[in-house]
């Protein structure tokens, strides 16, 4: 959109899924109980939202989804090395639609034995595809033993919901 | 390694007189330079093409000397020189993206792919600067790659490989494109998204679910769909109606929870743009541009991409 339709940058904000998570975390708007989420969680960096919007766009979002992640959870770990040198998950640039399962799963067998490692028993993943990568590709294949959620379903789960009459 | 030897030594080996060997050396015909002591050096390789093209046998065989029987075994199973006849790559169109490659292989060693069929990122640079533009269009490697930019953030020259990894995907012929990718994009400029899902299921489908989470966890929750003047339009990834569509509730009850003013668009509602990953940027502006449509005509003031 910045390269094609810079004038409607001008009308409207584009927000990603973290800034709006922050903006309703920060300014109170919803509340979250942490003890739903008691288990060790692990937080993974998407490509797309880290290195390759730091390249691209200037900006890079690898604190707004630990900051969130800590709002719903204590013991919160990190897959090293993280951020700007974070292993991708392995389904990246629209291989988890593509045909190369085998390559796919090779790929992963790093950030599988990251999370393994870290002992994590859930893990958070802020992108579609290294969601479904990790859930339904990686923690059979490796036998990871995991669970997996979109950020926001981590959200989601941990709502305190408010009393409406 | 260098051959040390005297002049006369030479001569009496090879059976000719000490004036020829210095001819020899005058000439450049015995590549050699005088060395210590009234010496002369020449490369042991030279010495050993000498006695090879007189018959003999050298009579100093150093222990790490290569037999020149092997040596042209070793010759013959080299693999022919490639001529690279000032062919340009038509993919590689910037510098930045393989020219300017100093060719040291930290983007290899940062691939987690490194090494299938053969190639790393470092080949692939290579080989466009090379002009093989035929062979990478051809080679699947392009496609098994995610574009991670886990190479790109090791390499030290600031190559922009996966720039590159996304031309190449964009040169080859649409028709060729692997798995459904492709057929997501032409889909999606047909019907507004990648699955093909009609307008009337989509926002039956919504409606259905909004009553669900009413009753679950959101009393008096009720899907907005095309609402205008809403804060947040958000988009959708055309996998969750199609095939997970209790997960688009997550969001909905954060929004009910915060109070959000949000719509979802009846019509292009899709958020996942697979041009980027086909490499297809007509597409992809396309499918962005319905999407400012969208805003513009439901006046809402903030976007919220899918992930």
């Amino acid at each position: 959109m910045n390269r094609w339709y810079p004038e409607a940058l001008k009308e409207f904000k584009i927000v990603t899924v973290f800034d709006l998570l922050l903006e309703y975390i920060q300014e109170g708007k919803i509340q979250l109980d942490k003890s739903v989420h008691s288990m060790a969680v692990a937080y993974h960096d998407p490509c797309n939202y880290g290195r390759k919007s730091l390249k691209a766009f200037g900006q890079a979002y690898f604190e707004e989804g630990r900051a969130v992640t800590r709002a719903c959870c204590d013991d919160v770990r990190e897959l090293n090395p993280n951020r700007n040198s974070a292993y991708c998950c392995g389904a990246g640039g629209g291989a988890w639609a593509m045909p190369f399962s085998e390559e796919r799963v090779f790929y992963g067998r790093i950030k599988a034995r990251q999370i393994s490692e870290s002992g994590a028993h859930l893990v958070v993943a802020p992108c579609h595809n290294c969601r479904d990568q990790i859930m339904k590709s990686l923690n059979k294949e490796y036998d990871l033993n995991i669970e997996v959620k979109y950020i926001w379903e981590l959200v989601a789960d941990s709502l305190i919901m408010p009393n409406k009459q | 390694m260098m051959y040390e030897f005297k002049v006369s030594e030479l001569a009496e080996e090879f059976g000719v007189h000490r004036n020829t060997i210095r001819n020899w050396i005058n000439a450049g015909t015995l590549s050699a330079k005088e060395g210590p002591g009234r010496k002369y050096l020449m490369k042991f390789h030279d010495y050993q093409k000498l006695c090879e093209k007189f018959g003999r046998e050298p009579h100093v065989t150093p222990s790490n000397n290569v037999s020149s029987k092997a040596l042209g075994a070793l010759e013959k199973t080299d693999i022919e020189p490639l001529l690279v006849n000032g062919v340009k790559s038509q993919i590689a169109l910037d510098p930045s993206w393989a020219d300017a490659c100093l060719t040291c292989g930290t983007c290899a060693s940062a691939c987690p792919i490194s090494g299938v069929d053969g190639l790393d990122p470092r080949k692939i640079v290579r080989m466009a600067v090379l002009g093989m533009d035929e062979e990478l269009v051809k080679s699947n490697w392009p496609w098994k790659c995610t574009m991670c930019a886990k190479c790109e953030e090791a390499c030290p020259a600031n190559i922009s490989i996966t720039a590159l990894m996304r031309k190449i995907r964009g040169t080859r012929k649409r028709s060729e494109v692997p798995g459904p990718i492709h057929k997501g994009v032409v889909m999606c400029l047909e019907r507004g998204n990648n699955l093909g899902i009609p307008k009337d299921d989509f926002v039956f489908l919504c409606e259905d679910l909004g009553e669900e989470l009413a009753a679950d966890s959101c009393p008096g929750f009720k899907t907005p769909i095309d609402v205008h003047g809403a804060r947040v339009l958000v988009t959708v990834n055309s996998k969750e109606p199609f095939g997970e569509p209790d997960d688009m509730k997550w969001w909905w009850k954060i929004f009910y929870a915060a109070g959000e003013s949000w719509t979802l668009s009846s019509e292009y509602w899709e958020g996942v743009n697979w041009g980027l990953f086909s490499g297809d940027d007509e597409s992809m502006k396309t499918v962005v541009g319905r999407i400012v449509d969208n805003m513009r005509r439901l006046n809402c003031k903030v976007l919220l991409l899918p992930e």
